[in-house]
């Protein structure tokens, strides 16, 4: 995740200079610049920010120590660098423990090496903690999910083998269909989420789907049946039909319909219909045997429903379970390319020490000597050629304090 | 000193000048008897406009323009109506009270959830802003609260203090009478309820109705619509836009009608009708 840096500076000119050296820094950080406490609020509550250089005097009574106090509300663990012209007037413990962990005074020479050095070494605090509070969240992500999956599959009714809802629905068309004399059937069930898309489908005697084509249930057979509240009967459908409502293809060319709606329960609506009844038709008994039949496919869709919903819950818990998994092994094995701060890979260093083991003069053992050039080149990869020949000093340095113990001796 | 009451001094009272009016045939067959100058709300699932305007422009007769809203138990506000059903019976409800009323001025108030049953809220809110917002003088609800909605006796009580709101506010209020139907269960009584239940019945004529006092219902009206193919299946919910729109036309003749004046004219129609055809 990149790092964000706000940089607050009531002089136009400060702001452009800084923003200029962070991004010719090559630190891929995401800059955000404000003039005034009343901006750089605005923006931290619209984005995280990880790092704030502040300036110390903003202006207009403001500074950026209150500026600072108010920014973690917004993000507690926003670090700060202060900026000022007079850092003796600071008050550094206070500062320190509002989050200012480092200091540029304007009124030596402020460089874009020493502006770039001091952000640096900010980010490079802050990159662990946060991979750390990212690890700590996706492993916060985990375990709810796995409470979620938990009770479920203790719970041996959710693993029982469920009536699959194919299997439901061509149950309860045979039944109603021979109950009532019938030729065909469908069954119809649309669900609207509550802020989401309408789904409708339509399900054939033998249980196949069927295609419900462009007909919205607004102008169905179905929703009129169900606004009815009563099973509707016409044995001479296919009259009357143009305008108010549009059939399905399932629905074209019958000859009678016997309908009802199924008492499901949220936001799911059920309608079973009945096709093609055999001259005289559908009659008044048939229209009492579908408010029986409707009753009972209610029971055993709502169980079937209930079933696949149960379902549902574990595939998505599972689901959550795996990303947040993976959120956790990326946050602790980040799979990103290779960076030149990272060791590398351990097939290389194994070959290392190897070599290092093999050869005979060697005075100190292979792992030693490899944790020493591995310390070198971290070192020389964050903080340049400088720091190594500094490095090579202190050898010596110690070297010749060491010589000079032993020679007293 | 106070006066003699007009009926003893031989003056004509309000009843004397409605009476002379009041034979059935005069008054639903009078020329201005077209609901005319009365607002109509069907609180119902929506009225498609568009298939109402091509139909009652291809019979010839002009009708106004249809407005409404959409109401939903997750949204506090009413909704924009956008001339569309949830599902076509709001629209063969409105068809039959524009058949038998053409004139009146009718609002569409959508209150057809997603599960297909309207919430008791719902109804509430449509009802007032009806009463508030449109001020409608004739409410149909032929799209009926299921019973187990209305188990909680908080809810029940709302619902009917709603429609007693309406009934204080001389607004009448049709209601379809299911067998179950939990307005017409809570008010049983001939005149005193404040809502006019109304049960179906097949008239050879769509302007006739009957008196028909059950355990709770009062009316019976035409059982057949005109719209749609389950119109011709005889149903309450075809019924009551009859009644409702009967007394539309009635309304456009005297618009001042309070709800008790209106079901005691329907009921001294049917009583006449009934004197005058006794085998009927």
């Amino acid at each position: 995740m990149t790092d964000t840096v706000l940089i607050v500076d009531d002089e136009e000119s400060v702001r452009r200079t800084f923003e200029e050296w962070l991004r010719g820094a090559g630190l891929h950080v995401r800059v955000f610049v404000a003039p005034d406490a009343e901006t750089a609020l605005t923006v931290a509550n619209q984005h995280p920010i990880d790092l704030a250089i502040l300036d110390w005097n903003l202006g207009s009574g403001s500074d950026g120590l209150r500026l600072l106090e108010d920014l973690v509300l917004f993000h507690p663990d926003v670090v700060a660098i202060l900026v000022t012209g007079f850092a003796h007037q600071a008050t550094p413990l206070d500062a320190l423990r509002m989050g200012v962990r480092d200091y540029l005074d304007k009124s030596i020479d402020l460089t874009r090496e020493a502006f770039v050095t001091a952000v640096r070494r900010q980010l490079d605090r802050i990159r662990p903690a946060k991979r750390q509070r990212e690890v700590n969240q996706s492993l916060a992500a985990f375990r709810e999910s796995v409470e979620k999956i938990l009770p479920i599959v203790q719970t041996s009714a959710a693993l029982n083998d469920p009536v699959p809802l194919p299997t439901a629905v061509k149950s309860l068309l045979r039944f109603a269909g021979r109950a009532v004399g019938a030729a065909d059937g469908a069954l119809i069930i649309r669900h609207a989420a509550a802020d989401g898309p309408e789904v409708m489908i339509a399900y054939g005697a033998e249980g196949e789907l069927l295609p419900v084509g462009d007909v919205p249930f607004s102008r169905s057979l179905a929703a009129s049946v169900v606004s009815r509240q009563e099973p509707a009967l016409l044995n001479e459908f296919g009259a009357g039909t143009a305008g108010v409502l549009d059939l399905f293809p399932f629905e074209q060319g019958r000859r009678s319909v016997l309908a009802a709606s199924l008492p499901v329960g949220g936001g799911t609506v059920v309608v079973l219909e009945l096709f093609d009844k055999p001259a005289p038709g559908f009659s008044d008994a048939d229209r009492r045997l579908t408010v029986a039949a409707a009753e009972v496919g209610g029971d055993l869709l709502r169980q079937a429903v209930a079933e696949r919903q149960t379902h549902r819950l574990l595939f998505d818990a599972v689901e959550a379970a795996l990303r947040a998994s993976t959120g956790v092994q990326e946050a602790i094995s980040p799979s990103t390319p290779h960076g030149p701060e990272d060791p590398p890979p351990a097939s290389v260093m194994a070959r290392l020490r190897e070599g290092l083991d093999s050869d005979v003069n060697a005075v100190v053992d292979a792992g030693t000597t490899l944790a020493l050039v591995e310390a070198v080149r971290g070192l020389a990869v964050r903080h340049g050629p400088a720091a190594v020949g500094h490095c090579t000093r202190m050898v010596n340095d110690l070297r010749h304090l060491l010589d000079g113990i032993s020679d007293g001796s | 000193m106070s006066e003699a009451p007009p009926s003893q001094t031989g003056e004509p009272t309000v009843f004397d000048e409605i009476f002379t009016l009041l034979t059935p045939d005069r008054l639903l067959r009078d020329e201005r008897a077209t609901g005319a100058g009365v607002s109509v709300a069907v609180i119902d699932s929506g009225v498609e406009r568009g298939v109402l305007e091509e139909k009652f422009r291809a019979a010839g007769v002009t009708i106004g323009p249809i407005e409404g809203a959409v109401f939903r138990p997750d949204r506090p506000t009413p909704q924009p109506y956008t001339g569309h059903q949830s599902s076509p019976h709001g629209t063969t409800v409105a068809d039959i009270i524009l058949t038998i009323a053409p004139r009146v001025t009718l609002y569409s108030a959508d209150v057809f959830g997603p599960a297909g049953a309207c919430e008791v809220e719902t109804v509430i809110a449509a009802l007032r802003h009806a009463i508030d917002v449109w001020r409608v003088k004739v409410v149909n609800l032929s799209l009926g609260v299921p019973e187990h909605k209305l188990q909680q006796l908080p809810r029940r009580q709302q619902l009917q203090r709603a429609i007693e709101e309406a009934y204080f506010r001389d607004v009448l209020v049709f209601a379809a009478a299911h067998n179950e139907h939990p307005l017409t269960r809570s008010y049983p009584a001939a005149f005193a309820p404040p809502l006019i239940s109304v049960d179906k019945g097949v008239f050879d004529d769509p302007l006739q109705f009957a008196y028909r006092l059950r355990e709770h219902v009062e009316f019976q009206a035409h059982g057949k619509g005109y719209l749609g193919p389950f119109a011709r299946e005889p149903a309450t919910s075809w019924a009551t836009p009859h009644l409702a729109g009967i007394t539309a036309r009635i309304l456009s003749l005297k618009p001042d009608l309070k709800p008790f004046e209106i079901k005691t004219i329907l009921y001294w129609m049917f009583q006449a009708e009934a004197n005058r055809h006794p085998a009927a």
